[in-house]
């Protein structure tokens, strides 16, 4: 778009560019379809009055003031650019960078010397619990010999017990002997017991 | 607030930087007051800007005064960096000393002076003329 001078001050008309238009480029609450209304049918716009003695006198002014402007906004643009080289490549930029590797050194060696105390430290502890584990182990190789010795003393008990009630079993060559002992031997399970143990042989009889 | 992107993000073709001043958001009440900011100067006048250089409050004060302040530092910066004062922007620093004063401070003193000493002139004319009556 073309840069459009809107219905502004005289001076900015006379200080416009030269490419600029000069048009009415105002927007409102009607589009460019809407009729002009009734009261403003016969309105011809006039631009203020401008006096040209002050014009002359402004325009001096103006061009003045632009030059001092310029020459300041170029005075802060040297300004900025030698605090910017200052802060980069200065003096005390150098300093600043030496005392960081320093403490960067510094704190590397400290560093080493941590890693190293903690080194030794885990050493010991490591070599503390490998101990620990061995004396553990060696105790729990006892426990099982324990476990296992008992155990089989359980059994060759059993086995024992189981023999001398082996002895007492009905065999074939045996039954003929059990069988007459058996009946020479009549046993009568005809009682009643208490719960204190008290035996009663007597039976109600009919 | 916590600025999520930087400024470097948001590029504007052929934009520039402006420093302007842009309404602090005291909405629903009589009480305008202005900050003076360093902004681009596509965006939009209360939204967000790169940095605050400043205040200015219209509405004069119980000692009659109205009050301005400026970041002189980083004012420098901004212009040494390329940006634009505006108008109202331009004419306060002329009047406290950082610009040179703006020629258009000069002429409506000027204009209003004139008027004044027209209307003096009108009145002791008046009053003569109401005398000879």
């Amino acid at each position: 778009m073309f840069q459009v001078i809107t219905r502004s001050t005289p001076v900015i008309r006379l200080l416009a560019p030269r490419g600029a238009v000069l048009v009415e480029a105002v927007r409102g609450r009607k589009t460019r379809t809407d009729p002009k209304a009734k009261s403003k049918e016969g309105r011809i716009k006039t631009p203020p009055p401008v006096d040209p003695v002050e014009m002359v006198v402004l325009r001096e002014r103006f061009t003045e003031y632009d030059l001092i402007m310029r020459a300041l906004r170029l005075e802060f643009k040297e300004e900025m650019l030698r605090k910017r080289y200052e802060e980069e490549v200065g003096s005390l930029a150098e300093e600043r960078a030496k005392q960081e590797a320093e403490e960067h050194r510094s704190l590397m060696t400290w560093n080493q010397e941590e890693n190293l105390r903690m080194l030794k430290i885990r050493e010991l502890r490591v070599q503390k619990e490998v101990e620990a584990a061995e004396v553990k182990k060696a105790e729990a190789a006892i426990l099982r010999e324990q476990a296992m010795e008992h155990f089989v003393k359980e059994k060759e008990g059993e086995i024992m017990r189981f023999q001398e009630e082996a002895k007492n079993f009905i065999t074939l060559e045996n039954l003929d002997q059990r069988i007459e002992e058996a009946l020479d031997d009549p046993k009568n399970y005809n009682f009643a017991i208490d719960k204190d143990g008290r035996v009663v042989k007597r039976t109600v009889l009919q | 607030m916590v600025r999520l992107s930087s400024f470097l993000l948001k590029t504007y073709h052929g934009g520039h930087i402006v420093i302007r001043l842009a309404m602090a958001g005291h909405k629903q009440s009589n009480r305008p007051f202005y900050r003076v900011v360093a902004a681009y100067n596509k965006r939009a006048r209360d939204s967000k800007y790169i940095e605050q250089l400043g205040s200015y409050d219209p509405l004069p004060n119980i000692y009659n005064e109205k009050l301005v302040s400026f970041n002189s530092d980083r004012i420098k910066y901004w212009m040494g960096c390329g940006a634009h004062p505006t108008k109202p922007v331009a004419k306060l620093l002329g009047l406290a000393g950082f610009f040179p004063l703006h020629p258009m401070t000069v002429t409506e003193a000027e204009r209003r002076r004139a008027l004044v000493e027209l209307a003096e002139g009108a009145a002791p004319e008046e009053v003569d003329k109401q005398q000879e009556l």
